[in-house]
């Protein structure tokens, strides 16, 4: 007669639930170049409406004084971040709900004393990365101003992840490796990255400044290129008509990437996937 | 003794990988002769009228080598023999003068309940026979 089987079926079980068991961890993604019109604000704008759609819940931060992520969503600017580091009102009072699963810390000109006041605090380069901590969000993005000031620092030390958007020319290179030294003054800190990505921005596959600029980044970053997103007019309407590129134009180029024979290389979705490889680990 | 040269290898993301070849690849036939570009695009459209043609199965290396060898002596294409090959099997399989149920055995694969498995004088069928 052999052992009866449910005592050891129910230990097994009870194991595997143990090692299933997960901590709910927020993901913090910054949008960072110091160079201006490189796509930071559009890419977060899509990939947080992106990630909100596969019903992540996800949070975009405006740390922008020129207040953009809340046009891009049809809404006024407001002073969001000014209230919840200035006015210490809590996450929970100051976000917008803009669409399902995603919500807005939005920016306006107020952001400008949010770097005064955080320049005078203790601790200045954490303030950010507390006021984040326990959100509840599955996904936390930030979009960064064009600059290098103690609120970009805040966003560079809140993140694991950084994104640095670059369109491909002749000084894309230089702005990525400034980031890069940025980030790695940071890690000397003893602050930790999980990791950061190149996403070409821009892209247009037909010039060969793009191939050579394109074969320059390759080489030096390797796989920390993500796949480009195909440079598209429709990607500058969406935001004149305060939608996102899924909600304007989920055709287009700038989403789908380029066709080659039967598969799609680049775009938005493409750059989603691997944003969801970085969150799911 | 002269060394080889060593070369670093990078890895790429697969599709930053194949947009970065296909370009390249775009640039070195742009340098090419006119005539040539023009050759090489006509290919392009050739292979891509026949992409959707296109399939593949894994074939005992015997069925592969067998088709070679009849359509290198017929001088036809091997995948038009491949296609009668297939035609008539099919043909014959809905006259019911096919019967798989001597192969089957099942499969402990989740995707398929069963597997056949072939006989060998079917599966070294395609072989050659010295002298014939």
């Amino acid at each position: 007669m052999g052992r009866p089987l449910l005592p050891i079926l129910c230990v097994f079980l009870y194991d595997e639930s143990i090692l299933t068991l997960r901590v709910k961890m927020t993901m913090i993604f910054a949008f960072a170049n110091q160079k201006g019109g490189v796509g930071k604000t559009t890419s977060a704008v899509t990939l947080a409406d992106g990630l909100a759609r596969l019903k992540r819940r996800t949070l975009l931060v405006d740390l922008d004084p020129q207040g953009h992520l809340a046009l891009s969503f049809g809404l006024d600017k407001s002073p969001g971040l000014y209230r919840l580091v200035c006015l210490d009102e809590p996450l929970s009072e100051v976000v917008q709900s803009i669409r399902p699963n995603l919500d807005l810390v939005a920016g306006d000109k107020q952001t400008e004393k949010v770097k005064r006041q955080i320049t005078l605090a203790d601790f200045r380069e954490s303030i950010l990365s507390d006021l984040l901590a326990n959100s509840g969000y599955d996904v936390i993005l930030l979009d960064m101003a064009p600059s290098l000031d103690v609120l970009h620092i805040n966003g560079l030390i809140a993140a694991e992840w950084v994104v640095i958007p670059t369109r491909l020319d002749a000084l894309a290179v230089d702005g990525v490796k400034e980031i890069l030294t940025t980030m790695a003054e940071i890690g000397q800190n003893g602050h930790r990255y999980r990791g950061y990505s190149i996403l070409p921005t821009f892209f247009d596959r037909t010039t060969r400044e793009t191939l050579i600029q394109f074969e320059e980044i390759t080489r030096i970053f390797g796989s920390n290129v993500w796949p480009p997103v195909p440079q598209d007019t429709r990607v500058r309407e969406t935001a004149a008509y305060g939608q996102t590129l899924w909600e304007y134009s989920p055709d287009s180029s700038s989403v789908e990437g380029y066709l080659d024979g039967r598969q799609r290389l680049g775009g938005y979705r493409q750059v989603l996937g691997r944003m969801l490889e970085v969150i799911d680990g | 003794m002269v060394e080889a040269k060593k070369v670093r290898r990078t890895t790429l993301d697969p599709a930053v990988a194949d947009l970065l070849k296909g370009m390249q690849q775009k640039q070195t036939e742009s340098q090419l002769p006119r005539r040539e570009r023009e050759k090489l695009s006509r290919e392009r459209a050739k292979i891509q009228s026949r992409r959707d043609q296109r399939a593949t199965y894994d074939l005992p290396r015997s069925i592969r080598e067998g088709l070679r060898v009849l359509a290198e002596d017929l001088r036809l294409p091997a995948s038009q023999l491949a296609t009668l090959a297939l035609a008539r099997f099919l043909n014959e399989y809905q006259n019911g003068s096919i019967d798989l149920g001597q192969y089957k055995q099942p499969s402990r694969s989740p995707r398929y309940d069963w597997n056949l498995v072939f006989p060998e004088e079917i599966v070294f069928a395609g072989r050659r026979k010295k002298g014939s």
